[in-house]
């Protein structure tokens, strides 16, 4: 369900301004939802982290990275608004 | 009881008190011109920043029924409960798709609830009158479920008596769901977005604390592991099968990486569709709140992991293990835990923890169910001209009612109807999806299609669970069942008909030419970011191309509230204006910034019926 929307998002004009920029989004978002949908990738007891099993530990330490990549991802998207409200319409300051 | 202790008894009341307090004030919050408006008492004047959006979804998305239902899960069956994880995870990857535009075609056309929109899309009464319905019925056995979750700290702590009377029996849960109700009646969505600060900062205190706290007591995390990975690995001599899994299984069948991974899926896109959620999401501010709350909110998500694990204390240790089993009740697991693990004080701030974790997300709930009724139901089919004002009343009432309702569910009906019908929720709320994640990106799908595919997803989800049977229940034993020899998630499986009926009807139907709706939205709007509220509709959510030659410059100045005003931009004007157009707005006008976070996770309910499954194997 992610990938025709990714695109369809991407499709858009001010997305075609910025082909790199539009691609590194849609690669972060499915990747996110990949590397957790994917189970048998850590569906194993082993190898284990310290006390925890890998499936475990693969678990919660995907929270923080997740935090940071949709961070990036939030930024990414804010160069693809940037450039398009520079353009003509930009009412005033958005947000910090 | 007799065995109620006092310090942990009377912290609780404390905090509670000081909660009802909260709640109350919160009315002089950011205090509205004009609170009898659905903006405000509704949606908290649609102001929320980062910070409060943050708070309040974090407090909206977790709900008691994380705290109770997912470690009983995970205490009964293992590995699956961590399912609850895994779609915590996949929740954020994919609302950061579409809850931005969701929340920006909803500021710009004054959207209310998700019914709204589908109805602005659509132009269909029908398919709105179903969403509503849809979401209504979920949500009812959800509050419920928080309610549950209470009871379940209330009889751990011995509060309640032995009466056979119901209601003397339940007092204690009589008098915090009346506070709840009247708090919620008087500021509205304000009150839980306040009293969520409070409940996120105790929640986080009580993890914490359990996490480092907790193992230290028996004898570290891999003790607690092995103790777990034993238990689960041992055959159960009633059922002749393993207890559960410690990791998910490579099988067809039972507690599979397929089944996994589907509930996980499923239940993440289910998250985003229901009402509370989304009443949460529209009350932020500024698109960007909405924007940087997907990134933030996985930072809460990591106390689910660890919740999650406290499933495996209670394995390890003996003392509890025992008298949850003796109890019968697998939901007991995490408070009986924290009763032997923590000083009484401390187990008094835990079960409070708790019991607000539960209350704030109901007062959302019943909220965003109060909200649907009024938009979609009341004014829609019978009051089409009902004020702001009437609305607004319509919605208090509405919102007491279901809470009404909802502590009936919780009080005579068996816990496990309640159960069920979360687990139901979940599976319907899924057949939104379609019409409504679907109708962000495309106006392709026809109406009709819509709302036959919608039948077929809702049909098909409700006799499959019904269905679903286990050695020890014959109905509703899983939120999984087997088809073409794989055991998936039934909601999974139902929006793919749903979705497929959509698909072939569309064609069909646009080949023969079906008149297709209005379609109220434009391109340019689901990505607008409009700094102020849009003017308040006059009449419901009609929207109405009569109204188009009314619609002069909506300036920011008639975006406050309460006042009619003509349409915001864009709505009907000729030619499609550019987004933020109708916002060259002196900054301020009215408008007054209230952070509006708020998701539910409400979601857990997709795992009930693996606990259904857990308490079994209890007995």
């Amino acid at each position: 369900m992610a990938k025709p929307i990714v695109t369809s998002r991407n499709s858009r004009s001010p997305i075609a301004a910025h082909p790199i920029a539009s691609a590194a989004i849609a690669v972060l978002v499915i990747a996110a939802i990949f590397f957790a949908l994917y189970v048998p990738l850590y569906a194993s007891a082993t190898p284990k982290a310290g006390d925890f099993p890998f499936f475990y530990f693969y678990l919660l330490a995907y929270m923080p990275v997740l935090a940071i990549v949709l961070w990036i991802v939030i930024m990414l998207q804010r160069r693809l608004q940037t450039g398009q409200e520079a353009g003509a319409r930009r009412p005033s300051g958005r947000a910090r | 009881m007799s065995d109620v202790n006092v310090t942990t008894f009377t912290i609780v009341v404390i905090l509670f008190v000081i909660v009802t307090g909260v709640g109350f004030a919160a009315v002089r919050w950011r205090r509205a011109e004009d609170m009898l408006h659905l903006n405000e008492w509704g949606l908290g004047g649609r102001g929320f920043g980062t910070f409060v959006t943050w708070f309040m979804l974090g407090g909206d998305v977790y709900t008691a029924y994380t705290y109770i239902a997912v470690p009983a899960l995970v205490f009964g069956s293992g590995s699956i409960g961590f399912f609850a994880v895994s779609y915590t995870i996949m929740v954020y990857p994919i609302i950061i798709i579409f809850l931005p535009r969701l929340w920006s075609v909803s500021r710009v056309h004054n959207y209310i609830t998700p019914s709204d929109f589908i109805r602005g899309r659509y132009g269909s009464r029908g398919l709105s009158l179903a969403s509503a319905f849809t979401g209504i019925i979920a949500l009812m056995p959800y509050i419920a479920l928080q309610l549950v979750g209470i009871q379940a700290v209330l009889t751990v702590m011995g509060v309640g008596t032995t009466s056979n009377n119901t209601f003397i029996k339940d007092l204690p849960l009589f008098i915090a769901f009346l506070v709840l109700a009247v708090f919620t009646y008087v500021s509205g969505l304000r009150a839980p977005a306040a009293i969520s600060f409070i409940k996120d900062t105790l929640v986080y205190v009580m993890v914490i604390v359990a996490v480092f706290y907790i193992p230290t007591r028996l004898g570290g995390w891999g003790h607690i592991f092995g103790t777990a990975e034993a238990h689960f690995t041992s055959i159960n001599p009633a059922t002749k099968k393993p207890y559960g899994t410690f990791v998910p299984t490579s099988g067809v069948t039972g507690s599979t990486q397929l089944d996994f991974a589907t509930l996980a899926l499923g239940s993440a896109i289910a998250l985003f569709l229901y009402p509370h959620t989304i009443t949460g999401t529209l009350a932020a501010k500024r698109r960007y709140v909405v924007r940087r709350n997907t990134a933030l909110l996985p930072i809460y998500s990591i106390l689910l992991g660890l919740i999650a694990l406290l499933g495996y204390m209670a394995i390890t240790d003996k003392t509890t293990a025992a008298e949850v089993k003796k109890a019968g009740n697998a939901q007991l697991a995490v408070p009986y835990l924290f009763q032997h693990m923590f000083s009484p004080w401390f187990a008094g701030v835990a079960f409070a923890a708790i019991i607000i974790g539960a209350l704030v997300p109901a007062a959302i709930m019943a909220i965003a169910a109060a909200n649907l009724f009024t938009r979609n139901i009341f004014t829609e089919f019978f009051k089409p001209d009902a004020s702001p004002r009437l609305q607004t009343k319509v919605s208090q009432w509405a919102s007491f009612v279901v809470k009404i309702g909802a502590l009936y569910f919780a009080v005579e009906l068996p816990h496990t109807f309640a159960i069920n019908l979360q687990l139901l929720g979940g599976v319907w709320i899924l057949q939104l999806g379609p019409m409504l994640i679907g109708g962000l990106f495309t106006r392709w799908f026809d109406r009709y299609a819509l709302l036959l595919g919608w039948l077929a997803g809702m049909a098909f989800g409700t006799i499959a669970a019904y269905k679903s049977a286990s050695p020890t229940v014959s109905h509703w034993a899983s939120s999984s069942d087997i088809e073409f020899g794989h055991t998936v998630y039934i909601g999974l499986s139902a929006l793919i008909i749903n979705l497929v009926i959509a698909v072939i009807l569309t064609v069909i139907f646009r080949a023969a030419k079906v008149p297709q709706g209005a379609d109220e939205t434009l391109p340019h709007q689901y990505t607008a970011d409009p700094a102020d509220l849009p003017a308040p509709t006059p009449v419901g959510i009609g929207l109405g191309a009569a109204e188009a030659g009314t619609a002069g410059a909506g300036t920011a100045g008639d975006l406050s509230r309460g006042r009619p005003a003509p349409l915001p931009d864009g709505v009907h004007a000729p030619g499609p204006l550019p987004d933020g157009v109708h916002a060259p707005a002196p900054s301020g006008a009215g408008a007054k910034n209230i952070d509006g976070r708020h998701m539910t996770i409400g979601h857990l309910g997709n795992g009930l019926p693996s606990c259904v499954e857990g308490i079994a194997s209890l007995q």
